[in-house]
């Protein structure tokens, strides 16, 4: 890759020297972990390839393809019919469609056992209407695929819901005139032209779903993340989890490269006459049988997403409300949202950074390493809590050594590790969902704007700015919601006098005490649901 | 709009400073004499109990919870400029662990020593148990007799065919159990007791102890093996259904009439990296005595080991039992043993 390099004196510049310090910054766990893959795969390599390894893949391999069909599926329909058509109570829908992003997933696992599983609340609704049924089964991979998929289509659905929105009408026009069917606009023209959002959305969903431990670990079924933590805490060989991780992110990587494949084959400039006629995107009013029916189609993964799971956490926290309810509940609500907001606004900029910086830079073959650099979101989090451990300790240990000092108190309980690791650990989502909206722009209007004599700073304030403005609000809202769902990291490395809304709720369901969580959990979705409020309302100013 | 952000910002900021403040002048908070515990339990009982050892003492419990694995490894990284002072976990086999990865130092104090049970703590002093769980059978009570029951050994008989109850095992329970076997009766036996076990699954492993037993009010299975105190979690629960299902089992404990029912600590050892070792034994200590032991067996039901503590009512109800005086450092080192065989005998 790096022979191909002609002409590097000409074309080396600062960008490139910036944004290869930057992706080094910003990937050292990755370093880390990568250089202890040099000293091999661990003792108990050949129990794990031989017992479980491939069942493991197996499984996470179902439900990549069960998560990535239904979340694609729930996610463009339901952007489709909110971009596309108006209706009674559409912000409110709208609003909703975000929600199920506010409710961690495996809260979704308990409250859906909860619900349906025995004795559960709409099981007892069943029964008081004189039908017999004991349970509804969730506990396997298919209700793992069921939870995950309505908790997770709202990526799918925000990168894509964006991208068809800023369809002109003429678009349609040009197909009607051309005999071409309203269904077949719908595949063969909108939904490839959506393709970057599409993609970029489905591939959050497949991180977050490779990520996921508490709901599988729930439900008993056992993926390559349940079997990297088997083998780290059960085996006692932390050797060969990291170098499972490091398959992952093998994997990952490869999905990364053909992303970006699929992207490069596929870049469409529709902004250019979209910013000509920007008032001629129309909307029709939904009526008739059509309204009942698309509705409908909205209203699905708002129930199993959203309301059927706030609803049983609503019951329980109503139980508990006497012994959980106080003070302290709010304090650590100030504080997830405090380090949420620090976090989000931090990785927002330093994603505009790296995407810029690999534009302004003329190596093309250096951008691999923003790459690099977005890898965090796949990485397990406890296993980056490792890695981020031992780069610390790598750091206290050079200045004990050079300057005889011992820092250890100061980087084990400081808040900007944790901060670090949220911005490794989170990057890709800023990154991808903007890089969506940046190809979208192209090129033309920045390169008009330097042949006018704009320096590239200025151009992107002036130019891309205000034009990736709702995208940087979208991605500034979605890290926010990450970050204060986290758990493995801020488990390890968070200071012991600082704590969060998601790690209380952890504490109590890891107890088996599901209905003693919910009430850090409603604050939760409350907190969450505050800030998509704000997002929308933003979005809708800045149309 | 960009300046009420700002501001909100800000404020924002400024109260998640205040609230650090201790981190930013780490100095000035050992002065204030401090602890910190690394724990892996997450109980508002244990809060309580951190606070009247604040107030007895004026020394303050600094604690970083976290499962015992990562706060383990973390010991680890950390080194000796690690901020630990202790390390509590929820089963003997990770302070065996600790011990062996040299993040323990050995602690001698005669009020220790003559309260816990020898069995009960480590034989060099690097660790002590400080609350016992029995993992025991519970039965549905309207199709199961009692009488039908006797040992662990004794659920592998056909008999038992799609009626067992249990969870994976990931499970650190199940795998100090399945230790214990092989402790007792040897590396082939225990093989082939898990893999009756298995046949005798009534439902592919799935769910936590709760689950379990609810899953036998469900008709799913008749008897479930799990840990005493989540069935007081249920009698005492605030959701009916769990308090049904809990009302609906018996309570079993496996092998009386030999070596005694299989049980587990939760435990703590002061760590290597304390400087404040003469504390870190104070408020051991402190965990073992009369009262604050009475609270772990009232707000937890968990079994007290300070033979003088009374345990809670409901303990009580459920009756005295033998338990397996098995050297709870076998656990520890047979642990990773448990769960290849576990694995071989494709124990999800």
């Amino acid at each position: 890759m790096f022979l191909k390099i002609k002409h590097f004196k000409r074309d080396f510049n600062k960008w490139t020297l910036l944004i290869v310090a930057l992706s080094l910054f910003l990937a050292i766990p990755i370093f880390s972990i990568l250089i202890s893959l040099f000293s091999g795969n661990g003792e108990m390599w050949e129990h794990i390839t031989s017992y479980f390894l491939f069942d493991y893949i197996k499984n996470s391999a179902i439900l990549i393809f069960g998560t990535g069909l239904l979340t694609f599926t729930i996610g463009t329909s339901s952007a489709w019919i909110v971009a596309k058509y108006t209706f009674k109570y559409k912000k409110v829908i709208e609003w909703l469609l975000f929600m199920p992003l506010a409710i961690p997933s495996y809260i979704v696992a308990y409250t859906y056992v909860g619900l349906i599983g025995y004795g559960g609340t709409f099981i007892e609704i069943l029964r008081d209407f004189g039908l017999s049924i004991n349970r509804i089964e969730m506990m396997n991979i298919y209700g793992l695929i069921w939870v995950l998929s309505f908790s997770l289509y709202p990526y799918v659905y925000a990168g894509t819901r964006t991208i068809f929105q800023s369809y002109p009408s003429q678009l349609k026009h040009t197909a009607s005139l051309l005999g071409v069917s309203n269904k077949k606009y719908f595949f063969s023209v909108a939904l490839p032209l959506a393709s970057p959002g599409i993609i970029g959305g489905m591939f959050l969903v497949f991180m977050e779903v490779l990520n996921d431990y508490g709901a599988a670990k729930y439900y008993g079924v056992n993926t390559f993340t349940t079997g990297i933590f088997r083998t780290w805490t059960a085996l006692e060989d932390l050797q060969s989890s990291i170098y499972l991780s490091a398959i992952l992110v093998i994997l990952v990587f490869i999905l990364v490269l053909i992303v970006k494949w699929l992207r490069g084959r596929r870049s469409y400039n529709l902004k250019q006459t979209n910013a000509i006629h920007k008032n001629e995107i129309k909307r029709t009013k939904l009526s008739g049988l059509k309204r009942i029916l698309y509705l409908g189609i909205l209203l699905v993964p708002i129930l199993f997403g959203f309301i059927l799971p706030l609803m049983q956490l609503v019951i329980w926290g109503i139980q508990t409300f006497d012994s959980m309810f106080n003070y302290d509940l709010i304090i650590l609500g100030l504080e997830s949202l405090s380090l949420g907001l620090s976090t989000a606004l931090l990785v927002v900029f330093l994603a505009c950074l790296l995407i810029y910086l690999s534009k302004w830079n003329y190596f093309k073959q250096f951008n691999v390493f923003s790459k690099i650099a977005t890898l965090g979101y796949v990485i397990p989090g406890a296993i980056i809590g490792v890695g981020i451990i031992r780069t610390s300790k790598s750091l206290t240990d050079l200045f004990s050594f050079q300057f005889n000092l011992e820092i250890g108190h100061l980087v084990y309980n400081s808040i900007l590790v944790l901060i670090y690791a949220y911005m490794f650990r989170f990057i890709a989502v800023a990154y991808n969902s903007i890089e969506g909206n940046t190809l979208k722009l192209g090129k033309n209007l920045s390169e008009s704007s330097y042949l006018l004599g704009y320096g590239k700073i200025k151009t992107f304030f002036k130019i891309d700015f205000p034009l990736l403005k709702n995208a940087l609000i979208s991605s500034f809202v979605l890290v926010l919601i990450d970050v204060m769902k986290e758990l493995p990291l801020t488990l390890i490395l968070k200071p012991y006098n600082l704590s969060t809304l998601a790690v209380r709720a952890y504490e109590y369901a890891e107890d088996e005490r599901v209905a003693e969580a919910a009430l850090p959990a409603l604050f939760l979705i409350f907190l969450i649901g505050t800030m998509i409020t704000l997002l929308n309302y933003k979005l809708k100013e800045n149309k | 709009m960009i300046r009420i952000y700002a501001l909100i910002f800000t404020l924002l900021f400024a109260i998640s400073c205040t609230n650090n403040k201790e981190v930013q002048n780490p100095v000035e908070e050992t002065k204030k004499e401090s602890l910190t515990l690394y724990t892996h339990r997450h109980y508002d009982s244990d809060k309580l109990i951190f606070k009247k050892f604040e107030e007895k003492t004026g020394i303050k419990i600094n604690v970083v919870k976290a499962s015992a694995d990562e706060l383990i490894q973390k010991m680890e990284t950390e080194g000796n400029q690690s901020p630990a002072d202790l390390l509590l976990t929820v089963d003997a086999g990770r302070l065996v662990r600790a011990k062996n990865k040299n993040l323990l130092q050995s602690s001698s104090s005669d009020l220790l020593n003559t309260t816990i049970p020898t069995h009960l703590k480590d034989s060099s002093n690097y660790w002590f148990g400080l609350t016992k769980r029995a993992r025991v059978i519970v039965y549905n009570k309207k199709t199961v007799d009692s009488s039908d029951l006797s040992d662990y050994e004794d659920l592998v008989n056909e008999n038992w065919k799609n009626k067992i109850l249990i969870r994976s095992s990931n499970n650190i329970y199940n795998q100090s159990l399945m230790a214990s076997i092989i402790a007792n009766k040897g590396e082939d036996s225990a093989k082939k007791w898990a893999e009756g076990i298995v046949n005798n699954f009534a439902r592919s492993p799935k769910g936590n102890d709760r689950d379990q037993v609810k899953a036998i009010l469900a008709n799913e299975g008749e008897i479930a093996i799990i840990n005493t105190y989540y069935l007081g979690k249920l009698i005492n629960s605030k959701d009916s259904n769990e308090v049904a299902a809990g009302n609906a089992v018996g309570i079993f404990f496996p092998n009386q009439e030999n070596r005694g029912t299989h049980i587990n600590v939760s435990g703590i050892g002061v760590a290597k990296s304390s400087k404040n070792k003469e504390n870190a034994i104070k408020f051991i200590e402190f965990l073992i005595s009369k009262d604050i032991q009475e609270i772990f067996a009232k707000a937890n039901y968990e079994y007290p080991v300070n033979n003088d503590a009374k345990s809670s009512e409901l303990l009580k109800s459920w009756g005295q039992f033998k338990e397996d005086k098995l050297s709870l450092t076998k656990l520890g080192e047979l642990n990773k043993k448990a769960v290849i065989l576990f694995d071989e005998v494709k124990w999800p």
